[in-house]
């Protein structure tokens, strides 16, 4: 399971990356990154000091290039998803390296809580986005997702000053 | 905090940064996931254990090669543990058969038990502890702590099984023994015949001399004693020559074992000394002690290269008994055979028991058409040393190590008679 949404987020990356840098006329960017997450999502086989580096290389050049893309004016909207699933598929890989056999349980507290994380980080983009008129969402859509996401915020920041406390 | 943390924080960080410079405000919500991502580890509750641990070793105290059972068990009495990482710490040289790591969850009240068997080739192996990591699920946190689960392996050289072999120090001990002394008493082999003087045993008279000389005679026979014996182990390092996990010094600790339990199993009075970096001397006994006393000496053995004790001139002859038989285990120099002629000239008995360095050390040489040259001048050289010694008196025996010690003692060391 874990390889598979590792793969598709690899892969989803991919196409919005080039979702994103086509309009800005950055057509060898766009290819670029999208090989390079079609790599990634295909790095099983690959020689492991290759297979090391990848994830990290990819989540890297990911967040460049799609950084590039929202400063040369493409549209916004995608770079948020591709932060996610580019955060979303490296972790995942990382997890499936460290721990290949974890059992079913672990499997699963684990896909919770990164998809739990995934897609607070979503929301809160997105609704970012929203507010700055950068994304056409209702003003309600976008003040939900706001407070949402705000209220996720808060309540795991005032847990964190506990622990670090 | 891991290397996936500092990455992923490093992101953050730069979008924020590029954001406000550029003050895009696209850039400052594209940093938000990564943002969520490296606070993650601030917000999840950092599970504190309570850990209990319990080391096993059975058994604590063995010989050189034999299998030693370890049980490590990890007792959790804190929180849930996600994701741990158990290693068993190992001392340095031991072979391990086994697991000696765990990796997974460990639940609040959980036991998890490392199994595993390891093998010593001599010495004190001394366990320090686990190296426990706590993890979460995302790799972002890591903490890393050393738990104390201490335990002490003893291994004793292993010694051999040795066949009988005769030696004859000039001078033995007043005890019944297994050693022919020269001297007429009570024994099994004959020695001598004389006069029959009244309260001779009647069943010693010697009927056929009786017979030609017209006289009673009556036979004599040897007395058997126990002796003195110094064992001399070479531990200079300059005489090692390690190949992988083979050493030609452990051949010579092991010969020297099996020589000691041999001596001592024939109820001879035995001492050892270990000459290498220092005298280690382990005073001469008698019996299951004694033996004890050795083993651990030998157990502790080290190379050392001191000097003072390059040369076997600083050898200290009088820890000796005058005339007592010195068995030296050494690979030999030529430059030894000074200090050893010396030594038989103050009227030790001398065996050398020399492990052969050149068969040791002949799979080291290249495979060209030098090699048996070198081999054949070097092996002349040492058939040189061993002349000399073997003229002086003592009794050598040339071991080729991948032979057994008891075939090259049988061959090499036929008994001697005065």
């Amino acid at each position: 399971m874990i390889p598979w949404a590792k793969r598709a987020a690899a892969v989803l990356s991919g196409i919005f990356l080039m979702a994103l840098l086509f309009p800005v006329g950055s057509y060898w960017g766009g290819v670029a990154g999208g090989v390079l997450n079609l790599a990634f999502a295909m790095a099983g086989k690959f020689p492991p000091f290759l297979r090391r580096f990848l994830p990290s290389f990819a989540l890297g050049i990911n967040t460049v290039l799609s950084a590039y893309g929202v400063i040369a004016g493409g549209p916004a909207v995608w770079a948020v998803p591709i932060a996610v699933l580019s955060l979303f598929s490296w972790n995942a890989d990382w997890f499936g390296q460290r721990w290949s056999d974890a059992p079913r349980p672990v499997r699963s507290r684990y896909l919770k809580r990164i998809g739990s994380l995934a897609a607070m980080g979503l929301g809160a983009g997105l609704s970012a986005l929203a507010f700055q008129g950068r994304f056409s969402l209702p003003f309600l859509g976008a003040l939900l997702l706001m407070l949402t996401a705000g209220a996720l915020c808060l309540g795991l920041m005032s847990r964190a000053s506990k622990n670090l406390r | 905090m891991t290397g996936a943390w500092s990455l992923v924080a490093a992101l953050a960080l730069l979008l924020v940064l590029g954001g406000l410079v550029l003050r895009n405000g696209a850039l400052l919500a594209m940093a938000l996931p990564y943002l969520l991502f490296s606070l993650q580890p601030f917000w999840q509750n950092r599970p504190r254990p309570d850990w209990k641990t319990k080391r096993e070793l059975e058994p604590d105290s063995l010989m050189g090669g034999q299998p030693c059972a370890i049980k490590v068990e990890l007792a959790n009495r804190g929180e849930d543990l996600e994701e741990v990482f158990l290693t068993d710490l190992l001392p340095p040289d031991v072979k391990v058969e086994g697991n000696t790591e765990y990796h997974g969850p460990l639940m609040a009240g959980r036991v998890e038990t490392l199994s595993y068997t390891v093998r010593g080739v001599r010495g004190k192996y001394e366990f320090e502890g686990v190296s426990v990591t706590i993890g979460d699920l995302l790799g972002l946190r890591r903490e890393e702590e050393i738990l104390p689960c201490s335990g002490t392996l003893s291994v004793i050289p292993a010694a051999d099984h040795l066949e009988r072999m005769k030696i004859s120090p000039r001078r033995t001990r007043v005890f019944t023994g297994m050693i022919r002394s020269r001297e007429s008493g009570a024994g099994v082999e004959f020695f001598g015949t004389r006069g029959y003087v009244p309260g001779d045993p009647l069943r010693h008279l010697n009927w056929k001399a009786g017979a030609r000389w017209d006289l009673l005679i009556t036979n004599l026979f040897e007395q058997e004693r126990i002796a003195d014996v110094g064992i001399i182990l070479d531990a200079r390092s300059i005489m090692e020559i390690k190949i992988d996990e083979d050493s030609l010094f452990e051949h010579s600790v092991r010969a020297a074992a099996s020589l000691a339990q041999y001596f001592l199993g024939e109820g001879n009075r035995v001492a050892l000394l270990i000459y290498g970096n220092y005298i280690e001397w382990t005073y001469p006994g008698y019996g299951k002690q004694q033996r004890a006393r050795i083993m651990a000496a030998l157990a502790g053995a080290e190379l050392g290269e001191h000097a003072v004790f390059k040369e076997f001139g600083s050898l200290p002859t009088r820890l000796f008994p005058a005339e007592s038989q010195v068995v030296l285990i050494s690979p030999l120099r030529g430059e030894d055979v000074v200090p050893l002629r010396y030594l038989r000239g103050l009227g030790y008995r001398v065996l050398i028991v020399s492990p052969d360095p050149l068969s040791f050390e002949k799979r080291l040489l290249p495979q060209d058409g030098f090699r048996e040259l070198a081999e054949s001048i070097a092996r002349m050289e040492r058939e040189a040393t061993l002349a000399k010694l073997r003229r002086s008196g003592a009794q050598v025996v040339d071991w080729d190590v991948t032979g057994p010690l008891w075939l090259a003692l049988k061959s090499g060391a036929p008994e001697r008679r005065r």
